[in-house]
């Protein structure tokens, strides 16, 4: 990367330009979104190390061995069988079972979750609607009360008017006597 | 003049940002206005069990009182109020419910500030979202000054602190950004504020070649300070060296100061140190190429402004808007948004010696012009002076 820096005059706006152009012209590598790594464990080998294969063991005289001892034990194969495969059956039976039951809750649970959460929602919700219905009524309970008042008005109003209307007929009768 | 200094937790051994910067504060205005502290026995700042004995003490010569806390926070609940409060719908009285869970509640220090109010005349409040700011500055808001810490973290959005916002009589931000941030979600411009931040003292000779010895380093290493966290970004960070290192083959070293909460990688590069005394930090600072600050939520480094004032560039992540700003504002460091970003600024940094010397010098410049003790006590001379009603 070229950049062309001022170092009497530095300006770290100029430079971070060229900075962000010479990024945007070598994009990140495949794998190097922004995204975080699992969390790695403290003394865990460097990350570019590579995984070494397990060493080779002594296969050699353990395949000898078991070759023999499976040629010894052939004639009873069909005993072992009778014994050990309706037991192996039936304990892999209730494990596929005990399976399907976790699996069954697990999704129960997850699906009780969402129900929990829609349940908070919705409480959080009627909360803030009874406190508008609340509010709501005390408005207009306080307008009623007001109507009301203005109702109670209008009406001495009217007699106020009536009476001056009298009095004005009253007055003008006497004037005009 | 009596000045008071509110906040959280006040001792030596506490050192939390905000807590420490006031502790350096209340040191260096007590040669100016005779101060007091006003704090809570608590030590922990995640539950606030009471630690330190209520009542009066000093501390490197300042007097402190120290109220009790009524009753630890439940680190649990506080967890789950926080939630409902930052995801969902809430009312105002919820937000009062987490105030109350994440404390420090001390009704004891609150009820000395009201009982003993004319015997200060200033009462200088440090962080906005802890208990004793709100209530206090809430019972007394003539006489208070908030040093509001903030950061850009969702909990400044709240309902409560806007109004808080726009209570006291003067603000002391950290930065230009912080002042911006409160300004634009409070409208609080008509209340006085000044960005003060917090000075540092620098030893007189710091020692590149005893680190390098004492910790058998060899070669160009960069450093970080402070706590290995995920919410200050060193994830991010661990992730971004290894890349740099496998797609330069760079043998730079990471060097990380501080105690670490999050699995650090193993690798032979990255070498943590743990935690150490202030005269190994700036040795290393002093021998390192840069300083790097992956943090997304400052609201002021002090690491970085120690950085500067050994003339030492730092990389900063750009997303936090106050490291950014500095470094614009400084011309003492690159910073960078994501990883392309990240591996060109440390290749430019690494290959030129001039660059990082003269970011040094820049950054230097700066801190000298704005960090230092006596502008410090200067600024907040001015301000309290501006609230006497006399000329600064």
């Amino acid at each position: 990367m070229d950049v062309d820096i001022d170092y009497d005059n530095l300006d770290v706006g100029a430079v971070m330009d060229q900075v962000k152009k010479a990024a945007a012209s070598r994009p990140p590598a495949p794998g190097r979104e922004e995204r975080s790594r699992p969390p790695v464990s403290p003394g865990a080998p460097p990350a570019s190390g590579g995984t070494a294969s397990p060493p080779p063991g002594p296969l050699g005289f353990k395949a000898k061995l078991k070759a023999k001892a499976l040629k010894a034990m052939a004639p009873f194969f069909p005993v072992i069988r009778l014994f050990a495969l309706p037991l192996h059956e039936e304990i892999q039976a209730a494990v596929r079972s005990l399976d399907r039951t976790n699996r069954e809750l697990d999704v129960r649970t997850a699906a009780a979750g969402l129900r929990f959460r829609d349940l908070d929602r919705a409480m959080e919700y009627i909360k803030l609607l009874h406190t508008l219905n609340h509010n709501l009524v005390l408005e207009v309970t306080k307008l009623r009360v007001e109507l009301e008042g203005l109702k109670s008005r209008a009406r001495v109003l009217e007699k106020d008017f009536e009476y001056a209307g009298r009095r004005q007929k009253t007055l003008e009768g006497r004037v005009l006597r | 003049m009596t000045v008071a200094f509110v906040v959280q937790r006040y001792g030596l051994e506490v050192n939390g940002g905000a807590e420490l910067h006031c502790r350096w504060v209340a040191e260096h205005m007590a040669k100016h206005w005779p101060v007091e502290v006003l704090t809570t026995c608590a030590r922990d700042y995640i539950t606030w069990a009471n630690h330190y004995p209520p009542g009066e003490e000093r501390t490197n010569g300042v007097p402190v009182r120290r109220f009790p806390v009524s009753r630890p926070r439940d680190p649990e609940k506080f967890g789950r109020l926080q939630e409902a409060i930052l995801g969902r719908e809430h009312r105002e009285q919820d937000e009062l419910d987490w105030l109350e869970e994440e404390g420090p509640t001390s009704p004891a220090l609150l009820k000395f500030l009201k009982s003993r109010e004319k015997d200060y005349d200033h009462l200088i409040f440090f962080s906005y979202r802890y208990w004793h700011s709100y209530h206090g500055i809430r019972a007394l808001p003539a006489k208070s000054i908030l040093v509001p810490t903030a950061e850009h973290d969702p909990v400044v959005h709240l309902k409560i602190f806007k109004d808080l916002f726009r209570l006291p009589r003067a603000f002391v931000y950290n930065s230009e950004e912080e002042r911006a941030m409160i300004q634009t979600l409070s409208r609080n411009e008509a209340i006085p504020g000044l960005v003060v931040g917090v000075g540092t003292e620098v030893p007189a000779e710091s020692s590149a070649e005893r680190f390098r010895l004492k910790h058998g380093l060899v070669g160009p290493y960069l450093i970080y300070i402070g706590r290995v966290d995920r919410n200050k970004g060193c994830d991010k960070l661990f992730e971004y060296f290894l890349w740099f290192k496998e797609d330069t083959g760079s043998d730079v070293k990471l060097v990380l100061i501080g105690n670490s909460v999050l699995p650090i990688p193993g690798h032979p590069d990255i070498i943590p140190l743990g935690f150490q005394p202030e005269e190994d930090k700036f040795d290393g600072l002093a021998g390192a190429e840069l300083l790097v600050m992956p943090s997304f939520y400052e609201s002021l480094s002090m690491v970085t402004l120690e950085a500067w004032a050994l003339g030492r560039p730092v990389l900063a992540n750009a997303r936090c808007e106050v490291l950014r700003g500095q470094c614009r504002r400084s011309n003492g460091g690159l910073f960078y948004e994501d990883y392309p970003q990240f591996r060109e600024a440390l290749k430019l940094l690494l290959r030129s010696k001039d660059l990082r010397r003269r970011l040094g010098e820049n950054g230097r410049k700066y801190f000298l012009e704005n960090y230092t003790w006596e502008i410090i006590e200067g600024k907040y001379l001015a301000i309290v002076g501006q609230l006497e009603g006399r000329p600064s």
